[in-house]
């Protein structure tokens, strides 16, 4: 089958505002959207700059918005699409430093801000530091997140907001909060009570749609809401 | 959740309007529920039509059922129903006037407007309690 693909360009270094070009291109229906821009580069304008890397749904490097809606260029098969028309954008929210490659360094900085790492000032056991099952379920879900990216460029409190940190860093920071290996936890409750912190949130669920892991986002910075108001009432 | 030097619970202005939101609009359908509760509960379910009802409930000034067939406004005009009349402006507009100020937050920039806008919100919100006030009492 045929696929048509109106894909974004934008060059800084060339004089053309930014635009739309249109490629068609060959396609079986297990195709996958990455495996037909690489056709594309490949064969019809190796200019086109996109990111990939692993391209099997860990690494997150490829997060686009494929018809409007964030995804992963490498887990959406042409199969998957209604339409045999596509239009190819990236992600929303974050400077455009070339055709569908972002910087993604405003949205480290909000992912470096909560404390994103194990703490634990407590001498290191001699073999490890135990913990049930039970516990360590708390937080499995938020485990999962690959920082693509997807989440927070969905928000539309983050597209026009750069100072709110967003729903990749919040997911971050409750995989921390809730370990309770952890002793971070109300420091990092701190840093997301301020004004551009979880309250920002206005639970769209655009960042649990998008997401490529299937992380419940939304009910995860509704716990770290909870989380904040227990702790303010303690 | 262990912590180790632990910082102190802060009360920042978006943390006690997020709580205050949730509780207005559950107050907002306690005080609903009471005033067509009681509206039935004093006739309104022979003595007047859905519209008349629907206008008590939302705000239960005796000004909506003057054209009913209620025979004494005893029950409808008290310093009880003033109170909730009140209690609705309060909640409505404090809760109201917060999404408008969540939302010009959102999309303006930091600096000069926003606290220009702010300010304005909080004038608009502070007449608007006044004139509702001054019109329930008066009324």
């Amino acid at each position: 089958m045929q696929v048509t693909l109106k894909i974004f360009r934008y060059n800084p270094e060339d004089n053309r505002k930014k635009h739309f070009d249109t490629f068609t291109v060959e396609a079986e229906p297990t195709d996958r959207i990455l495996d037909l821009l690489e056709r594309i580069k490949g064969t019809e304008d190796g200019t086109l700059g996109f990111r990939r890397a692993c391209a099997h749904g860990v690494c997150g490097s490829d997060a686009i918005r494929i018809n409007g809606v964030n995804r992963l260029a490498c887990k959406v098969l042409v199969q998957d699409l209604k339409s045999r028309k596509v239009t190819i954008e990236p992600i929303l929210g974050l400077p455009i430093e070339k055709d569908l490659i972002v910087d993604m360094e405003p949205f480290f900085d909000h992912y470096r801000s909560v404390m994103p790492y194990f703490v634990n000032d407590d001498p290191p056991p001699s073999k490890e530091r135990l913990q049930s099952p039970e516990e360590r379920e708390r937080f499995d879900d938020t485990t999962k997140c690959i920082l693509c990216a997807a989440c927070s460029t969905s928000c539309p409190s983050f597209w026009v907001n750069d100072k709110y940190v967003g729903p990749a860093a919040i997911v971050n920071a409750h995989r921390f909060i809730f370990d309770s290996r952890d002793q971070a936890a109300a420091e990092r409750l701190e840093i997301l009570n301020e004004q551009f912190g979880v309250f920002r949130c206005h639970t769209i669920f655009n960042c649990t749609d998008a997401c490529p892991r299937d992380i419940q986002v939304t009910q995860a910075i509704g716990e770290v809401k909870k989380a904040i108001i227990d702790r303010n009432l303690e | 959740m262990r912590s180790r030097a632990m910082p102190k619970p802060s009360w920042n202005l978006d943390y006690m309007m997020w709580v205050f939101t949730r509780l207005s609009g559950l107050s907002l359908i306690l005080l609903i529920v009471i005033g067509i509760s009681a509206g039935l509960l004093m006739g309104a379910r022979s003595q007047m039509d859905l519209g008349t009802l629907m206008r008590w409930t939302f705000f239960p000034n005796s000004n909506h059922v003057l054209d009913s067939e209620i025979p004494d406004l005893y029950l409808w005009a008290n310093g009880f129903w003033q109170i909730m009349q009140i209690l609705v402006v309060f909640f409505a507009a404090t809760h109201g006037f917060n999404g408008l100020r969540v939302v010009i937050e959102d999309y303006s920039l930091s600096g000069f407007w926003q606290i220009f806008l702010r300010f304005l919100i909080l004038l608009l919100w502070i007449f608007s309690i006044m004139v509702g006030i001054y019109v329930i009492l008066g009324s």
